[in-house]
């Protein structure tokens, strides 16, 4: 028997904790017992523990303590400290912006300017795929196609410019229209 | 009134250590009930707790409630796995199964009692590893793909000569090609890492790859595997992938390995009504 057999590898960081979760609530023998819980849909329990993760690994950030230690349990105690920690958190995570944002006018646009040029990056979008349509089928000149290009290319650069200008990544020239998903 | 909730299966050992770990409800203790040849590890829990039809809305809502009974159903199998030095093979089950009794619980091994004992054969002194990979470094791994493809390398040399409105379309049509390129590419350089470790394994199993938001990590997961490897073979296996973590990294991904892991991925037997 070599030693290797009873080492394990790996397994102790926050990686294999989505790991564990995902092999306990999704895979394993199923048998029928009197009782089953059910989870359903596995992938949005997933969405929402990856979340309490997260906010959990911010409180320690903030008290300097380790939730996450295998041998302790947590107690209702420690959940409410970190209930408490979140709600602060949360706070000054929503002050935090409004307070930078004081010194810098260009930030403050930034909420507006976010919502103006990812409209303009739509209309761009679309632009471009009419001149690809045209370019194809072959009806416009190679001075024409020049120029088309040329100025599809100064558009997408201009917004680049604007989005650098505000701080905007390209991530988030996005619209979430909820029920319909992402705008692009 | 007592339930009892099953943890995992496992064929009758001697001298098994007691599991510390208090049950699924934190308190209860874990024990073995021996039937046959077989072993089912489980806790008694309470009714009240678990029996009413709350629970099903405690399990879709109080994700704090699942995390944190999903982690001590893990942790408890953990510990039945190991005895000594060793890693006994045992048959996880899913989260969540109750029984009134321990009669009902002795009338359902019964009736699986054939399909059990297969699945104990086929894991017996077998291990489950995990293997996982992220594309760490999109860029490289596409410069890589641009190098050895010559009808790209010949396309960029067209573009340089032309026109920059109209290089322009083009441009955006290579970027288009490559893009499909890296993908097929990606494709194919995980197929044949998973089917490149098969050889080291008695089995194995290509899950499907977890979102960004489910792992936390801002690189995409590529490939989620795992393999059922024979005990003597785990050296070698583990040998293998670490040489193989490198070569990946020079191609700009990470791998990650994990185990031995309960067998979660080979232990399923199918259940007849």
């Amino acid at each position: 028997m070599t030693n290797l057999l009873s080492t394990t590898v790996n397994r102790n960081n926050n990686v294999t904790l989505v790991d564990a979760l995902d092999k306990v609530l999704e895979k394993g023998a199923v048998i029928n017992g009197d009782i089953v819980i059910q989870v359903a849909d596995v992938d949005l329990v997933f969405l929402g523990l990856r979340l309490i993760l997260t906010s959990i690994s911010k409180a320690e950030e903030v008290s300097g303590k380790s939730f996450s230690d295998p041998d302790k349990e947590l107690t209702a105690e420690d959940m409410e400290y970190i209930k408490r920690l979140q709600g602060e958190i949360k706070r000054a995570e929503e002050n935090i912006p409004k307070l930078i944002d004081l010194g810098n006018p260009k930030k403050t646009e930034q909420g507006l300017a976010k919502l103006v040029l990812t409209l303009i990056e739509l209309i761009r979008k679309l632009m471009e795929k009419e001149a690809f349509r045209r370019v194809k089928r072959g009806t416009l000149s190679s001075v024409e196609i020049q120029k088309l290009g040329l100025s599809l290319k100064a558009v997408k650069k201009k917004i680049k410019e604007v989005q650098t200008i505000f701080g905007i990544e390209d991530e988030e020239l996005n619209l979430d229209l909820g029920p319909l998903g992402n705008l692009m | 009134m007592d339930g009892l909730y099953l943890y995992c299966l496992r064929e009758k050992t001697k001298n098994s250590p007691t599991i510390s770990s208090k049950g699924i409800d934190g308190d209860g203790e874990v024990f073995v009930l021996a039937y046959r040849q077989l072993e089912a590890v489980v806790s008694k829990v309470c009714f009240e707790e678990f029996g009413s039809d709350d629970i099903f809305k405690k399990a879709q809502e109080d994700l704090n409630w699942i995390k944190e009974k999903a982690l001590a159903h893990e942790k408890i199998i953990e510990q039945a796995m190991r005895k000594d030095n060793k890693v006994l093979s045992l048959i996880p089950m899913r989260f969540g199964t109750i029984f009134k009794n321990k009669a009902r619980l002795e009338e359902s091994l019964n009736k699986d009692y054939c399909k059990i004992q297969e699945v104990l054969e086929r894991i017996q002194s077998k291990q489950e590893w995990s293997i996982k990979l992220y594309l760490k470094d999109k860029e490289k791994f596409e410069k890589m793909i641009k190098e050895k493809n010559e009808a790209i390398k010949k396309k960029e040399q067209e573009l340089a000569s032309l026109p920059e409105g109209i290089a322009f379309f083009m441009e955006e049509e290579l970027r288009e090609t490559i893009a499909e390129e890296v993908d097929k590419e990606l494709s194919t350089t995980m197929d044949v890492l998973f089917e490149g470790l098969k050889k080291q394994s008695v089995d194995s199993v290509r899950n499907k790859v977890l979102e960004k938001e489910l792992t936390g990590r801002f690189e995409p997961m590529v490939l989620n595997a795992a393999y059922l490897v024979s005990e003597e073979k785990v050296e070698n296996f583990t040998e293998v992938v670490e040489d193989l973590k490198q070569e990946m990294q020079a191609q700009g991904f990470c791998l990650e390995y994990s185990g031995p892991w309960p067998g979660f991925n080979f232990s399923s037997y199918e259940n007849h009504d």
